[in-house]
Order: C-alpha cells, then structure tokens, then sequence
C-alpha cells in the first residue's frame, strides 16, 4: 500500500522541492497542501506523514500535538526542547531530512516484505549492476549523489547484499539485467 | 565470541578446542591434531620445537576480537608470522576452496536443472575465489618476500601497499554477500542437506579469513612499518 504524505510549508519553492525528494528517494507522491484546512479535510488515519514548518506548527497546535508521532517539523535553527516533537534542523542539509523521513517512511514499508525494492531502488540496482558508478547513475536519472547513495543504502539494508559484484548477481538472478 | 578467557602456557588444548573448535584450524597449522590428551599449549610447543609466546599471542588474537598484542616486534621475528599465514594461504588453496566448490558442484548435480540461482551463485563465488587466490599469489610473490627482505637486511625498502586496501568490495564482503544471498533469496527446488554444507562451508572460510585478518593486521603489518622505519 503506498503512503500518504502530506506537506505544509509557506514556502512554495521549498515544498516543491520536498516533494521532489520525497519522490526520488522513497517512490511516493507527497501531497502539497495549500494551508492547515485541507489538512484538516483529510481523514487523519490515513495520513502517514505531514511535513511541516515550525511557524505552521506553532500556528496551530492543537492540530498537531494530537498527531505529534507522524509530524516531522523543519526548522532552520539547532532542534531543542520537547523530545517529544519530531524537530529536524534544515541547516544540514538533503541528507539529513532524507534520513529523518527514512524512521517514518522506511519502517512501515518493512513489514510487509522486507526485500521488495522500490521501482526506483529498482532503476538504481540495474544501473549498478551495470556497471555505472554513483555519478553516472545520479546523471542518468537526473538525481543527486546524496540520493543514489540513500537508495543505495536502502537497497543494501532490504537485500544484505553490499559488493557490486554481489548486486550483479542478485540482479541476473531476478531477471533484472540478462546474465553475462 | 565464546566465554573462552585468554589463552596461556598452562591452558589446556582440548579445552580450547571445545569452548572454541575454529581453534583447531589453527592448531593444525602448527601440525597438532585431534587426540589431544591433556597437552598444554607449553608441552605441545616444547614437542613441536615452537615458541611457546608465539602460539599464544596467535591464537589469542585470532580468538579473541578484542586482543591487542603489544610490542611483537621485540617478541616475535616476522618470519615466524609469514609462515604461520603462508600455511594459512595453503589451506585455503588445498581445503578450503576446493571443499566449498565441490559441495557446489554436487548441490547444483542434485537439484532442479531450471533452477538458475544456484548456478550464478557458484560464479559469483568462483569470482571471489579467483579474488582470494589473486591476493594469496600477491602475498607469496610480493608482500612476504618485502618483509622477509626487510628482516634479513634490517634496511628500509619501498613503501609496499597491499593492492586489496584500494578494492572497494574485499573478499570477505563478497563472502558476507554470498551468504546472504543463499540465507536470504535462495529460490525454487534444491536439495537442503547440501545446501547446508556449502552453506556452513562458507561461513567456515569467511569466519576463518576475518580471524586471520586480525594476525595480518595486528601483527604482520605493525611489525612490517616498524622493519620499514615507517
């Protein structure tokens, strides 16, 4: 079952760009809410994850508090206070916010078979395998390095399986590239 | 690893063997063998003409993730460490590898001809094999031969860099994968029992390559930078 991630940030251009990465990296179309009432119009449970800022957040609380476990807050500022509130710093950068959305959205998708890639950890294995280094596959589907090396990561994690050697073999076993 | 303690002179071998039988891979390279009565590590290597802190500090190390020896260099010459894993690189070479290649090959004679994972997994581990004999050959014609010269001439030689440091995927990653692969993604008809020896047969090697590495790199190649002046 894909997930349903829903952001709300005032800044347009960087909720764009979220989304973008949120697509890249974990395969799923994030929905950009336009303000806190057409969050409020989606039904709650079937909300994995809202991705908002720290002015929304604030704004309104008694919409977040109660669903505080799926909320992820950038701030531009070091995270402090309540332990409680899932705070990511912005100031670090793609990698880091990669890694803060990979607890929520890398768990649950887990459960139901731990070893089925993604479509695009799919594209990335292929591209291994065949022999292109980070660069070149980060060119040829016109992503970051940072984020070949996370679905990279994500690929090792779901399979066992590191060496590039290794990779080729579990792709000409499943018929993801032809056998040399 | 075991609840084995560190081992000295007056330890007994059979109570090495049993709280830890990958010991005994070790021992053979010594030349001991099964039937160890009560022989201590002390008697076995006044028999043997062995010295006896050598033995210990050897297998300690490849027991015990945690060793460090100190000062070897003062303790040990090197010649004595390049033909402990000269023998090492033999029993690789005429055991090991033949054993797992054999069990592949009779896994793949009795299991489902369409079955095609056992096949690219036996090239994926004749790959890594042709990895392990390439660095054996580079240790035999190279890297020991450096060090043995650098001991007899007490001067400083070339810098010699190992060319595996460089390689990305070691054998021993490769190795891991290879297990993986069979305890994860094996697929379709097979026969289990000797699905289970390659399996075991592998662990073996890979477990053995990781605990020698540890004489390789704690005590081979300090005593290496230090008969360098590095």
């Amino acid at each position: 079952m894909s997930r349903q991630v829903v952001i709300i940030l005032h800044n347009a251009i960087e909720a764009t760009g979220l989304q973008r990465v949120i697509d890249d990296t974990f395969g799923i179309d994030a929905h950009v809410a336009q303000g806190i009432d057409e969050l409020l119009q989606l039904p709650a449970d079937c909300i994995d994850l809202v991705v908002t800022d720290s002015q929304h957040f604030v704004e309104n609380l008694r919409t977040f508090l109660p669903r505080k476990a799926r909320t992820l807050v950038l701030a531009d500022q070091p995270a402090h206070g309540d332990g409680d509130i899932n705070i990511i710093d912005t100031l670090h950068g793609t990698e880091r916010i990669v890694e803060a959305l990979s607890g929520f959205l890398g768990d649950k998708e887990e459960e139901p078979s731990a070893n089925l890639l993604s479509q695009r950890e799919i594209e990335v294995l292929r591209l291994v395998a065949s022999g292109m280094i980070n660069k070149q596959i980060a060119n040829t589907l016109n992503i970051s390095i940072n984020t070949v090396l996370t679905h990279r990561k994500n690929i090792t994690a779901k399979l066992g399986i590191k060496s590039v050697s290794g990779l080729s073999f579990y792709a000409m076993m499943n018929g993801i590239i032809d056998p040399k | 690893m075991s609840n084995l303690t560190l081992i000295n002179h007056d330890t007994k071998l059979s109570d090495i063997v049993i709280a830890e039988p990958s010991a005994l891979t070790v021992l053979n390279r010594f030349g001991i063998r099964l039937g160890l009565g009560d022989l201590t590590v002390a008697r076995a290597c006044t028999q043997l003409d062995i010295d006896p802190d050598f033995m210990v500090t050897i297998l300690n190390t490849y027991l015990h993730e945690a060793y460090f020896p100190e000062r070897i260099e003062a303790t040990f010459k090197a010649s004595t460490i390049v033909n402990y894993l000269g023998q090492t690189n033999n029993y690789y070479i005429h055991f090991h590898l033949p054993v797992i290649e054999r069990h592949f090959g009779l896994l793949i004679s009795k299991s489902d001809p369409a079955n095609n994972n056992l096949g690219l997994m036996l090239k994926f581990f004749i790959e890594v094999k042709q990895q392990l004999l390439d660095r054996i050959a580079d240790d035999r014609d190279r890297w020991f031969p450096a060090i043995l010269e650098a001991e007899a001439t007490a001067t400083a030689i070339e810098t010699f860099i190992r060319p595996d440091e460089d390689d990305v995927d070691t054998v021993e990653d490769k190795l891991t994968d290879l297990i993986n692969m069979m305890v994860i993604h094996l697929s379709g008809n097979y026969d289990g029992n000797l699905a289970l020896a390659v399996l075991m047969a592998l662990v073996s090697l890979k477990n053995d390559l990781v605990q020698n590495n540890r004489i390789r790199n704690r005590l081979l190649r300090p005593m290496f930078h230090v008969l360098i002046g590095q």
